[in-house]
């Protein structure tokens, strides 16, 4: 059976995160925690025809940067 | 000295362009108070006191030879140590890049250098503008020159510490959830959070990208006019910079408050949060003044401030993270404790929570501004406590989340902190004007009716706390 330690580890690692040592492991710890109980904060009611969508734009036409 | 110390952009610009004043004499006045104090203040990670002169010199040259560039020329300033200065390390106060020399200047340092500003050196931040006030850093955190060892605000800390304690007339910040407004409001001075994409970000290391503005910081409402004067205007190397007609911003500033239509968002500072009782009388008196001057105040109604938090505090640690990865991959132990934690927060969001939360974003914005419909603008608190003690880590940590700044990085209007009063102790209390997009000269406008009937801004730390 998987220990905390482990889980963390898994996790820490899946961000690239592998040079953390315990006390970082331990912030860690708390930062998923923490994400968790702001999750929960968000609304329930958001939907996906409220997309922001501008995190990508083709340049116009004849424009020189994107 | 101390006459010059506490000069402000405007006083010293009639000076130098009718050569009462000399840029270097007043260059060289600034280097040696910063000299004296700021072993105890902090607020300078490094002077530069060689480019600092040179500038001055040239300063000096072109004036005398009738080629006055405007109300920055020859006016000393400094920039928050993220913002990009040829030949000058960039540090984010951090161990992570204390050797980092900028290659090119930042646009805004650009558009200092091009009004004549004088370079006088880099600023303290929290780390990375996100882990502060931290002792384990390379260079101590600034320390506010109100109060015997009170914390400065930030993360723009420096800047707020080197106006108030009279190093700087003029120095600028960055703000992503309040970090021009909170030093604002903690060392007693004025600061700017311009409208989203009103001033370019490229040069500036990013927090946030989403949220990052740069702002001007000055001890009066005037020289912020004059200084976001020349940073203001569309970079087309920042993605997020607007096309925008930039406007005069000091051309309506006496026009007084007569007749404008101001929103009071009480429920902020004494229902979703209770903002210390001096705070909350500072807020109550202000909107007094402004009915005085002719304006009419009314309540009005936003979202909770805890959903704009949970909005901003998601957005904030899925960028950073994204921007912090490799460097914390690699280098975890050179991050200062509170940097580490706060941008490791981000490696536990989910990307659809980053999502939602940009989603509620749009939500929150479009609710907000159709609030704003019919107003001029608004008022409400910056800070909700004065500043406490520096070395009370525990108080610092339960005083960050106390603010009513968040809403408008998440709807990217413009707001300004400004003076509002004083404690009993003698400590800087504040009030917030937020406008619609693009509407700083308004603001500027209301402030200044406000700074007028007031006075506050005419107080400065030693007149209270001898140095």
């Amino acid at each position: 059976m998987a220990t905390n330690n482990d889980s963390l580890l898994r996790t820490a690692a899946t961000a690239g995160l592998t040079r953390l040592n315990e006390a970082h492991l331990a912030q860690l710890k708390r930062a998923m925690e923490s994400a968790r109980e702001l999750a929960d904060k968000l609304p329930t009611d958001l939907h996906y025809s409220e997309e922001i969508a501008v995190t990508f734009r083709l340049p116009a036409a004849g424009g020189s940067k994107p | 000295m101390t006459d010059l110390a506490f000069l402000g952009i405007a006083d010293a610009a009639d000076l130098i362009r009718a050569r009462k004043l000399s840029p270097v004499e007043y260059v060289a006045a600034l280097l040696d108070r910063a000299g004296r104090l700021d072993s105890r203040y902090h607020a300078f990670i490094r002077l530069t006191p060689e480019l600092a002169l040179a500038e001055a010199r040239q300063a000096e040259k072109e004036i005398a030879g009738g080629n006055w560039r405007g109300p920055l020329h020859g006016i000393p300033t400094g920039l928050k140590d993220i913002i990009d200065c040829t030949g000058v390390p960039t540090t984010a106060h951090s161990k992570v890049l204390a050797e980092n020399v900028a290659a090119q200047d930042a646009m805004v340092t650009q558009r200092l250098k091009s009004a004549g500003a004088i370079m006088m050196g880099k600023l303290a931040t929290h780390e990375f503008a996100i882990g502060g006030p931290s002792f384990d850093l390379p260079w101590p955190p600034a320390v506010n020159p109100w109060g015997g060892n009170h914390f400065p605000g930030g993360s723009s800390s420096g800047s707020g510490v080197a106006l108030a304690a009279g190093m700087l007339p003029a120095a600028l910040g960055t703000d992503t959830g309040g970090s021009v407004r909170n030093p604002a409001s903690m060392c007693g001075i004025t600061g700017m959070k311009p409208t989203y994409g009103r001033v370019s970000r490229r040069g500036v290391l990013p927090l946030a990208y989403s949220l990052d503005h740069v702002g001007p910081m000055t001890r009066t409402v005037r020289d912020n006019a004059l200084l976001l004067q020349a940073l203001a205007g569309h970079d087309p190397d920042d993605p997020g910079s607007a096309d925008v007609p930039v406007p005069q911003y000091a051309a309506d500033l006496e026009r007084g408050v007569k007749g404008l239509k101001l929103g009071l968002v009480r429920h902020f500072y004494a229902e979703d949060m209770q903002a210390h009782p001096e705070q909350v009388e500072a807020i109550d008196r202000a909107a007094a003044v402004l009915r005085g001057l002719g304006a009419e105040v009314r309540e009005i109604r936003l979202a909770p401030l805890q959903d704009y938090a949970t909005c901003t505090r998601i957005i904030i640690r899925c960028e950073a993270f994204a921007i912090h990865r490799r460097w914390l991959a690699e280098r975890p132990e050179d991050y200062g404790n509170l940097a580490r934690q706060r941008i490791l927060d981000g490696a536990a969001v989910s990307a659809a929570d980053y999502i939602d939360a940009q989603r509620l974003r749009g939500r929150l914005t479009r609710r907000t501004l159709e609030t704003f419909a019919g107003l001029d603008a608004a008022l409400t608190a910056s800070s909700l406590d004065p500043a406490c003690r520096i070395d009370d880590a525990d108080a610092c940590a339960r005083l960050y989340p106390r603010q009513a700044r968040q809403p408008f990085n998440v709807t990217g209007q413009p707001a300004i902190a400004i003076p509002a009063g004083f404690t009993q102790d003698g400590l800087p209390l504040s009030l917030q004007l937020i406008g619609h997009p693009w509407q700083e000269a308004m603001l500027y406008r209301i402030a200044r009716a406000y700074e007028r009937a007031t006075g506050w801004t005419e107080r400065h730390p030693f007149d209270v706390f001898p140095s």
